[in-house]
């Protein structure tokens, strides 16, 4: 055979097989490394991608909008139906109003008559979904938000109803939110009414399966799903959906966020859960004086310290509390 | 614009480029992976293999590592791994330059399509072997068909779009050197 230009050459054959050999090398040691030490090469990729992907954005966004604009054009085909279904709709949601706007003015007076004190700590940010992973295997979106804007890992975030995953991967300007569809998503929940805790886990599929439920025939298809706050990393009491039975007939989550149109993240600042680790001071009558003489002194000063101690357990308990969303009772 | 690229490879190659980098722009758009939806094909390993199969030469093997960690990066695979498989696919197909020129179209596919079931095999071998968690065996597979069907579509737009074509016998080029 002759030699030709688009072949290797031959006196190069040898140093290159021994490059390329090196090469392939170094490629599955970056692989080790980061099968060993995954955070270290997972900041490099944050940074990476924190760099990149928002320099794209000026042609991501409107290409995207394009499609939901085809999208949405579709959808005139079948507007008299819709027309139909709305009125409908509208009918029924003005009910629903009225009872929402009651619910709301006696709420808030069984608030005021409570004192209760809202958490203040639980504010959120909303940051825009610039990218998602693109790929089928891999639930997670990146959000415009970083560090910059104060988000750290671990938070939860939430569309405008339900719990939509947790913040994982940070760069400066971006971050990437773990979806709960993920198949490296475990997220403790309680299942409501019967106070069952379970471990949702993703799977890759739309409906996340229900795992190591305590007592699964307190567990009904239809019970509401709200994250527990166990592991003290997600705040406990954020909605996440409703028990379905699945295909497999396991049981999983229908999830309320709508995860077709993720548009618009809220992510939640959960500040570090206070954990309760005094078992609670005893509350002892005064110690009896040894000798008699400064009786009334001794006693004054013996009955300040125990109610200083109730007080305290007392504000720890309910400072926990307000860790979860709906806040709790303060003294006044 | 087939004149200017015959000339030097370089053009062939900021043209590899440019479709790596829209491919990944269009895989990053966020039209929603809905969870549980099928994936479609590999487009870029397709785009590889169709041209390593045809001109070698327009394709050196660091501009693949970029490209492919780059992606690898970019798209939350575990970083180095798939980079390196391709880079052994491809020298795999390089090392036999002679004989995928005379290959015909039915045989290429086949090869090309065996090479990508191969790659999966080996990637999800190594994936069970260092303890990974990986997407059901038949959800994969679906993406190996597509991107098998899909390998004729890329060949035939490479050769329509950007007159990508093996080389006749003793076809020459601009300065007259024998390809």
């Amino acid at each position: 055979m002759s030699k030709t230009r688009i072949g290797p050459d031959d006196y190069a054959r040898p140093l290159r097989r021994l490059l390329v050999g090196g090469c392939v090398v170094l490629l599955l040691a970056l692989f080790l490394v980061w099968r060993i030490d995954s955070p270290r090469v997972e900041r490099f990729r944050a940074a990476l991608v924190d760099a990149l992907v928002p320099n794209l954005e000026w042609a991501l966004v409107p290409v995207a909008k394009v499609a939901d604009m085809v999208d949405d054009f579709q959808s005139y085909t079948r507007i008299y139906e819709q027309n139909q279904e709305l009125k409908r709709e509208l009918q029924k949601m003005k009910a629903w109003k009225e009872a929402a706007e009651q619910l709301e003015q006696k709420n808030a007076r069984l608030l005021d008559l409570n004192h209760v004190r809202l958490d203040p700590k639980l504010t959120h940010i909303t940051g825009v979904v610039m990218a998602d992973s693109g790929s089928p295997f891999r639930q997670s979106v990146l959000l415009n938000v970083g560090a910059r804007d104060g988000i750290r890992d671990g938070w939860a975030t939430m569309d405008g109803i339900g719990f939509v995953g947790r913040i994982s991967g940070l760069g400066e300007r971006t971050s990437r939110v773990i979806l709960v569809t993920d198949s490296n998503s475990r997220i403790p929940v309680t299942v409501q009414p019967s106070g069952q805790r379970a471990l949702l886990s993703g799977d890759n599929s739309p409906l996340p399966l229900l795992d190591f439920i305590e007592d699964a025939d307190e567990v009904r298809p239809g019970d509401r799903v709200v994250t527990s706050g166990d592991g003290e990393v997600l705040p406990a009491g954020l909605l996440v959906g409703q028990v379905v039975r699945g295909t497999d007939n396991r049981l999983r989550v229908a999830l309320s966020a709508d995860y077709q149109r993720l548009e618009f993240l809220r992510v939640l600042r959960s500040h570090d859960i206070e954990p309760i680790t005094d078992p609670g001071g005893l509350i002892a009558p005064p110690l009896l004086p040894s000798d008699p003489a400064p009786v009334v002194d001794g006693e004054g000063d013996a009955a300040a310290p125990p109610v200083q101690g109730g007080g305290d357990v007392g504000e720890t308990g309910s400072g926990d509390a307000e860790g979860g969303a709906s806040g709790s009772g303060s003294r006044p | 614009m087939t004149r200017l690229f015959q000339t030097d490879p370089w053009g062939y190659r900021g043209l590899f480029l440019v479709l790596a980098l829209l491919l990944l722009f269009l895989r990053l758009l966020p039209l929603g992976n809905a969870a549980g939806a099928l994936p479609g094909p590999d487009l870029m390993l397709c785009l590889t293999l169709a041209w390593v199969m045809r001109r070698p030469d327009f394709l050196p093997v660091w501009m693949l590592v970029a490209v492919f960690l780059a992606e690898d990066l970019i798209l939350m695979r575990p970083p180095g791994l798939w980079t390196a498989l391709v880079v052994v696919a491809t020298e795999f197909l390089r090392a036999r330059t002679a004989l995928t020129r005379e290959l015909n179209f039915l045989v290429e596919w086949l090869l090309a399509s065996g090479l990508m079931l191969a790659m999966l095999l080996v990637y999800r071998t190594v994936f069970l072997v260092t303890l990974l968690p990986q997407p059901p065996f038949g959800f994969a597979a679906v993406q190996v068909a597509w991107s098998a069907l899909a390998y004729p579509v890329v060949v035939g737009l490479s050769r329509l779009a950007f007159d990508l074509r093996k080389p006749a016998t003793g076809e020459i080029d601009d300065q007259g050197r024998r390809l």
